[in-house]
């Protein structure tokens, strides 16, 4: 996708009159007193996370008879949710580093973001599987750790590899991030004054641009990339094997590990367009995220949509061709059984909405992009919705069929979950810069040497 | 959540009137202290283990002095009688652990039940426990009761029986208790009326007109090889269910060459009617037409006197055909089979089928027994059970009439509950007003209780001494197993307090009914052998529960009546439909209204609709889809004496012109978990009658549907109805399973395979048998295993939720049949004990395992409630306790875990008792494995086969459920699971299930089992039951 022609054309249309010291002043400028704006914002979205922090309470208080799951449906909203965070955090790290690694240049101003993005992601999806236990309060048995019970959890377990796979990612990503911060944090040390000065400068650990430094910044950041980019593809294969493993007709398929991912990098670019095209216009980077930036992140979501489509096609294909009576009564039920709405929502978002993305009109479209990343992540929610809750519900035994409806607490600690990403995201956006300051002066200082 | 324990015994002074209970030996007892307790019991001074109080606050101590016949945490069994569970009195084996009796089972050398309990009888403890019971004696006060002495009570009692106009109704009894009865109406001279519901009063009268015998005979089912029911419900509410399942069992054994084929005739299929092979519709009232047509073509066959030919000869299919509403051909061809059968037996109408036209149909069913040959050989006059007559509904209705003109001046009500169980039309609740004074002998505070001015609470029959004649040269007998919860007395000392109060001089012999009954029981002893002294048989007869003849029952012989020729039986006539017909049926879990303030019995899903705690209408499709109804839309059912509204149930097994409807639902008082309830179609019940034998109508009542365009809930644990060919619950042609059987060579390899599935090193693999082709479907085991297993009960809206907890249900499935038919075959799903359990690998904690006798095992401490276990289980039988249950009576209160005192009382201490967040599922009993491995060990033997039974398995009527050792190849459960109708459900996930299914064997000819998604219409169905579980 990106040669050197296409990284000097980025710098020549992105910044005919930018200077360096504008990359530093425009990107760092949200970095000031926040306005009311932000305050609103900030109350919204913690007003949110109370309520919901209520209703987790209630559940640990009453049971997760609160929740509308039940026999057979033992795993609902809860669940989809998790796996739809997993998947939102699949961007940050692909952008980052796959774009990285391929020196697709075009990433540049999107990958701060992206990687704060998946941060959040997995500290919102990490919630999950403890909200979702009937004994929240025993959450660290499932931790390995010596004790003079010398009881261990069960490496067999998916669950178990869940955590591990979670972890390493929440890790990696985190070093990473850091990794890429370092030279921005420098730049913040340097303009503040008083305490923030001292705070930024504890974590720009002594940068001072040397070029010494800067060979071993750019080593570090590479080798970042290589050791981040296999996570890209095992955290969300292993959160499929939750499934995958699973004896549920509708679960167990091999193909669940790819079908996953690239939902899960489907659901991620569609979440960083749906939040940069908002945020370049509350923080006006409108010179350094482009109508170019935005094509071609329509395109890798076209790519993916196109992945999706064809593994939904597939499971289909698999299930008619097993011949497997309970596998396709299963597969026919989640057409036209009673969740036929959520599947279908699945089938428009997910499939017949990103077509759309074929034109370039849509493509560089700011709106039309808002509308179908917005249609693509409700989709994806109900992807992960559809493929446990469909599956559970018309299991092996007919006399246990029975369906599931969220309650009230379920649905409050969803919205509990978009508003504590956004909660971080927000804070985020108030004090780191969301645009990497070395990573465009690079790019510019290229223009200038050019 | 504490579980109250014993402190000290008060019951010492043996006032409670307990003072000789006697254990019958524990299994598990070692010799030495079986000798222990003959010696103690045969001092004579066996103190009184099963009669502690019950609670003494939560604190646990220990005893100082620990109570004879008592080691703590171990039960004790005595025999003792249950005669309030339904038609037929059962043996009791109680376990009582620390002076509280904590399950029920069957006395195995009872000649009733054989060992075998029903659903009801299994929570009989919940009616002992149960929290509503009237505590202290009451009197009126306004709208209200005020508590009274027992002095005054009784004073005031004895004042109000002195004179002219007493009654006392009780249900009816034998033994001694019938015989005080007697007595003290004579003392008194009161008038002693004996009353049930559901009564036999229409069989006595066509018996005494068709042979002269006003006698029920006893039905051998088991010696029959044709078994034709007339909507007899005889393996749930008729007569004697427990018997009679057990004799079915034994002519439906398939290995032993025997499967008597079994046809329904009847408007609506009731679960034994879903048992059968075939089913004739007959328009409700057309019994007798279709037993005649019958008749005739066996008479034709057979050649009977020409009186009775005459009698039959206007009987053809042809000419009744029309009017039964079936097609002439499957008359004939029904009447060739039974014509053509060895020992066809025939079984007259129960309570569903007693329409105003009852005797004829009884008198019809008599007369085609009669022409088969079935009376001597499998309907055996003289050799039937003992039982009281109850009155008509006729004589009541002189009763109610007396009632209103006022002469009664005193009632007194003891053991029954006319005011609910009487149609409403009867007018009893308002003669009840004109009576100057009403007692209740209650011990509920039942509709009829409310309406009493004195209540004088009576001990539940488990905390009372009773009898029962059984049959030939059997009695019954009956010692309490605890002393009484509540300031109550046993309803006869009641009595007799009551006749000493009125006049002084009175004298029964005795100073209580403890000593009344065993002057009783001194004369059997001098009329018996006499090989023992007093003292000492009657210890026996007590750990033995009763007197026990086994000589066969001897047959009376019998002929036909002068009156059986000159019967008047209607003659055939054109189609006599045009209107709806209502058929109230009694239901196993509540018969007459006595089961529904039990949790256990409202939670066990009704067992052919898969209902809980609610009342339905049940509507053919056809009939649903012409009037636009749906599974849970309200009616109204309106008839000539009122109307009520209920949800309707779709189903299939109802005629297009009937509407169904439970009885026992629809309380206005009896307590918290029964009032307000469901309705009661007695409430709308025209008070019409059979006017040959007086017996009431239940059947026929002409009735409209009005839909209210409301929508209500009927809750239905059933998913779908069909297995989809699943391989779950299979049934199969009789000639392809004798193909089988004979083709089938038994695997020899089982015992290695079992081997498989547990550690090498054990000696055990734990299995089970489950034969479909025996199970009926009667929830036994759902109530056995509840009591067995601290289940609690959730309510009617979290089953709706579909979060109810039994660990054993019973599936029912339907079975396309060739003609367009169906047939359901009842399946039991527990967990499955799998060699390669999908659920133990997901588990992140290892809290559900492998043991190393192959039990799939749930470590409840260990659970942190991820449920993925309960995704993975193929069978779906993990419950997973998503609150602390139980949350009150309906279950939606806050009060986590609180069993409603002295429900607690009940709980088995072998069990935990678990709490919110943690997964559960059946255990296969595990505590009774450990017991006996325990007492195993301790003999340095292994467990032998036969030495673990689980409650489900002990409790099965038909020994369906067959438990033990897969490693030792004799073992019955091996032998059953190596036979060649044994198959594992869902086979093809290898699983290695320690449950082998039996398959169910029928005479149709079932649908070529080929299609893989069910049906058309059942489709639309199947989501629409799905919405109203969601």
């Amino acid at each position: 996708m990106a040669t050197p022609e296409t990284d000097a054309r980025l710098a020549a249309e992105e910044a005919p009159h930018l200077t360096l010291l504008d990359a530093n002043e425009d990107i760092s400028r949200p970095i000031s007193a926040p306005a009311w704006r932000f305050w609103f914002l900030l109350g919204v979205v913690g007003t949110i996370i109370l309520w919901a922090g209520v209703a987790w309470v209630v559940q640990i208080r009453d049971g997760l008879g609160v929740t509308g799951i039940n026999n057979p449906v033992f795993w609902g909203v809860y669940i989809a949710t998790f796996v739809f965070w997993v998947g939102i955090a699949h961007s940050g790290t692909l952008i980052s580093a796959i774009l990285y690694l391929f020196r697709s240049g075009w990433r540049t101003t999107i990958n701060r973001a992206a990687e704060a993005m998946t941060i959040f992601a997995v500290m919102t999806a990490g919630l999950f599987p403890l909200i979702h236990l009937g004994r929240v309060w025993y959450f660290y048995w499932l931790v390995p750790y010596p004790s003079q019970r010398m009881i261990w959890p069960n490496f067999k377990s998916p669950l178990v590899w869940d955590l591990f796979a979670i972890g390493t990612y929440f890790t990696i990503s985190l070093i990473f991030w850091y990794t890429g911060l370092i030279p921005d944090l420098a730049v913040l040390r340097d303009k503040m004054t008083g305490w923030k000065s001292k705070l930024y400068g504890v974590f720009a650990l002594g940068w001072t641009g040397s070029v010494k430094e800067w060979r071993h910044y750019r080593r570090a950041y590479l080798y970042m990339a290589g050791i981040a980019t296999p996570l890209v593809l095992s955290v969300h294969s292993v959160v499929s094997w939750d499934f995958a493993m699973g004896i549920v007709p509708g679960w167990h398929s091999t193909i669940f590990a790819p079908y996953f991912v690239a939902g899960a990098i489907f659901s991620g670019v569609a979440l960083v367009i749906t939040i940069m095209i908002p945020l370049r216009w509350a923080f006006g980077l409108h010179e350094y995220i482009t109508e170019y930036h935005f094509e071609n992140m329509a395109k890798l979501l076209l790519l993916t949509s196109l992945i999706v489509g064809y593994s939904y096609a597939v499971e289909y294909f698999i299930a008619w061709y097993s011949a497997d009576p309970i596998e396709m009564a299963s597969f026919r039920w989640r057409a036209v059984g009673a969740y036929t709405l959520p599947f279908w929502i699945m089938v428009f978002c997910n499939c017949v909405v990103p077509v759309t993305l074929w034109f370039k009109k849509v493509r560089t479209s700011l709106p039309a992009l808002m509308v179908v990343t917005i249609l693509v992540n409700i989709g994806m929610w109900y992807e992960r919705f559809v493929i446990i809750v469909t599956s559970l519900a018309h299991e092996f035994v007919p006399a246990s069929w029975g369906n599931y409806t969220p309650t009230w607490v379920e649905l409050s600690i969803l919205a509990g979950s978009f508003a504590w990403f956004f909660f971080w995201f927000l804070l985020f956006s108030k004090t780191l810069p969301t645009i990497s300051i070395a990573e465009v002066k690079e790019h510019l200082a290229h223009e200038h040497h050019d | 959540m504490h579980e109250r324990e014993m402190t000290e015994s008060s019951c010492a002074s043996g006032t409670c009137g307990c003072g000789g209970a006697e254990p019958v030996a524990e299994p598990g007892t070692s010799r030495r202290d079986f000798l222990k307790v003959i010696g103690v019991a045969g001092a004579g001074v066996a103190a009184t283990a099963a009669c502690g109080p019950p609670d003494a606050g939560d604190k646990l101590i220990s005893y100082l002095v620990t109570p004879e016949n008592t080691t703590p945490g171990v039960n004790t069994t005595y025999a003792t009688l249950l005669t309030g569970a339904g038609p037929e009195p059962l043996g009791l084996h109680a376990w009582v652990r620390d002076g509280r009796p904590i399950k029920l089972e069957g006395n195995p050398s009872f000649p009733t039940n054989r060992g075998k309990l029903t659903a009801l009888a299994q929570s009989a403890l919940q009616d002992l426990y149960d929290p509503d019971r009237v505590q202290q004696p009451l009197r009126r006060a306004g709208d209200g009761f005020q508590p009274v002495s027992w002095e005054e009570a009784i004073a005031n009692a004895g004042g109000a029986v002195g004179g002219a106009g007493v009654v006392l109704l009780t249900p009816p009894v034998t033994g001694s208790r019938a015989q005080l009865y007697t007595e003290w109406a004579a003392a008194l001279r009161a008038e002693h009326v004996q009353y049930e519901p559901f009564n036999y009063v229409v069989q006595r009268r066509a018996n005494e007109i068709t042979f002269g015998v006003r006698d029920i005979p006893a039905y051998d089912v088991d010696g029959a090889d044709f078994i034709l029911s007339f909507g007899a419900e005889f393996l749930e509410t008729w007569l004697a269910p427990t018997d009679l399942s057990r004799r079915y069992a034994a002519a439906r054994a398939f290995e032993t060459g025997r499967q008597a084929e079994f046809v329904f005739v009847g408007p609506r299929l009731s679960l034994t009617g879903t048992n059968a092979d075939d089913w004739i519709p007959a328009r409700a009232g057309t019994e007798t037409l279709v037993a005649l047509a019958i008749a005739r073509a066996v008479a034709e066959r057979r050649g009977v006197a020409p009186r009775l030919t005459a009698l039959l000869a206007p009987y053809s299919p042809d000419a009744v055909a029309d009017q039964v509403g079936v097609p002439a051909e499957r008359i004939q061809a029904l009447a060739e089979k039974v014509a053509g059968a060895r020992a066809p037996i025939a079984l007259p109408p129960g309570v569903a089928g007693q329409g105003q036209a009852a005797t004829d149909a009884h008198v019809a069913v008599a007369l085609l027994n009669w022409v088969a040959g079935a009376v001597g050989q499998t309907v055996r006059f003289g050799a039937g059970a003992r039982r009281a007559e109850s009155a008509s509904f006729t004589e009541m209705e002189r009763l109610i009439s007396a009632m209103r003109s006022g002469g009664v001046s005193t009632l007194i009500v003891a053991g029954v509950n006319p005011v609910y169980s009487l149609p409403a039309a009867s007018g009893f609740a308002d003669a009840l007003g004109q009576v100057t004074t009403v007692i209740s002998l209650g011990s509920h505070m039942d509709e009829t209780t409310q309406a009493a001015g004195w209540v004088l609470p009576a001990n539940h029959e488990l905390e009372s001494w009773s009898d029962a004649e059984i049959g030939a040269g059997a009695r019954g007998l009956g010692q309490p197993l605890i002393s009484p919860l509540f300031d109550t007395r046993q309803a006869e000392d009641i009595l007799m307090q009551v006749a000493v109060a009125a006049s002084p001089g009175t004298d029964f012999g005795a100073p209580d009914f403890a000593s009344y009954l065993q002057n009783r029981w001194r004369e059997l002893h001098r009329a018996g052998d006499r090989v023992l002294g007093f003292e000492s048989w009657w210890v026996e007869r007590m750990k033995a529960g009763g007197i026990y003849d086994r000589s066969p029952a001897p047959t009376t012989p019998v002929s036909l009546a002068a009156g059986a020729f000159a019967y008047d039986f209607p003659t055939p006539g054109q189609d006599g439909g045009g209107s709806l017909s209502l058929v109230a049926y009694p239901t196993l879990q509540f018969y007459d209204g006595r089961g529904a303030n039990r949790p256990w019995m409202q939670e066990m899903p009704d067992p052919v609709v898969k209902a809980v705690w609610n009342s339905w209408v049940e509507l053919h499709p056809d009939a649903a889809t012409a009037r636009g109804l749906a599974h849970g839309d309200i009616v109204e059912v309106r008839s000539e004496s009122g109307s009520i509204r209920a949800p309707v149930f779709v189903y299939r097994g109802i005629r297009e012109d009937c509407v169904g409807m439970p009885l026992g639902q629809g309380h206005t008082a009896y307590g918290r978990f029964a009032a307000g309830r469901g309705v009661n179609p007695l409430e709308i019940l025209p008070a019409r009658t059979d006017a040959t034998s007086g017996a009431l109508a239940f059947g026929g009542a002409a009735v409209e549907l009005t839909a209210t365009g409301e929508r209500g809930q009927l809750v239905n644990t059933q998913g779908s109805d069909s297995d989809h060919d699943r391989h779950i619950a299979t049934m199969i042609g009789v000639d392809l399973a004798r193909a089988e059987l004979r083709e089938h060579h038994a695997d020899p390899d089982q015992a290695v395979d079992a081997a498989f599935d547990s550690d090498p090193n054990s000696p055990y693999r734990w299995g089970m048998t489950i034969d479909l082709n025996l199970c009926t479907g009667c929830g036994a085991c759902t109530a056995a295993c509840a009591a067995e297993n601290n289940i609690p009960w959730v309510g009617e809206k979290r089953v709706q939720q579909g979060r109810e907890m039994s660990w054993i249900s019973v599936a029912r499935y339907y079975k396309e049949t060739a003609d367009g038919g169906f047939r359901t075959l009842h399946a039991p799903m527990l967990c499955q004990h799998c060699g390669d359990a999908p659920c133990e690998p997901v588990c992140p904690v290892y809290a559900t395992y492998h043991n190393p006798e192959g039990l799939n095992a749930q470590v409840y401490n260990r659970c942190v409630g991820t449920r993925y276990c309960a995704n993975n289980c193929p069978y779906k039988v993990r419950r997973f306790n998503w609150y602390t249950y139980p949350m009150g009576e309906d279950g939606e209160d806050r009060t986590f875990g609180e069993w409603p005192y002295p429900l607690n009382l009940q709980l088995n201490p072998d069990v935990t008792v678990r709490s919110k967040g943690v997964m559960e599922k059946c255990t296969f009993c595990v505590q009774r494995i450990s017991r006996a491995k325990f007492l195993a060990k301790d003999q340095g033997r292994q467990v032998g086969d036969g030495e673990v039974v689980s409650a489900c398995m002990q409790t099965c009527p038909t020994e369906a459920i067959v438990f033990g050792n897969l490693k030792d190849p004799a073992s019955r459960v091996s032998q059953l699971a190596r036979g060649a109708r044994g198959y594992h459900a869902l086979d093809e996930l290898s699983t290695r299930p320690a449950v082998t299914y039996l398959k169910g064997v029928t005479h149709a000819e079932l649908e070529n089992g080929s299609h893989g998604g069910g049906h058309e219409g059942e489709e639309s169905h199947d989501s629409e039951n799905a919405e109203s579980h969601a």
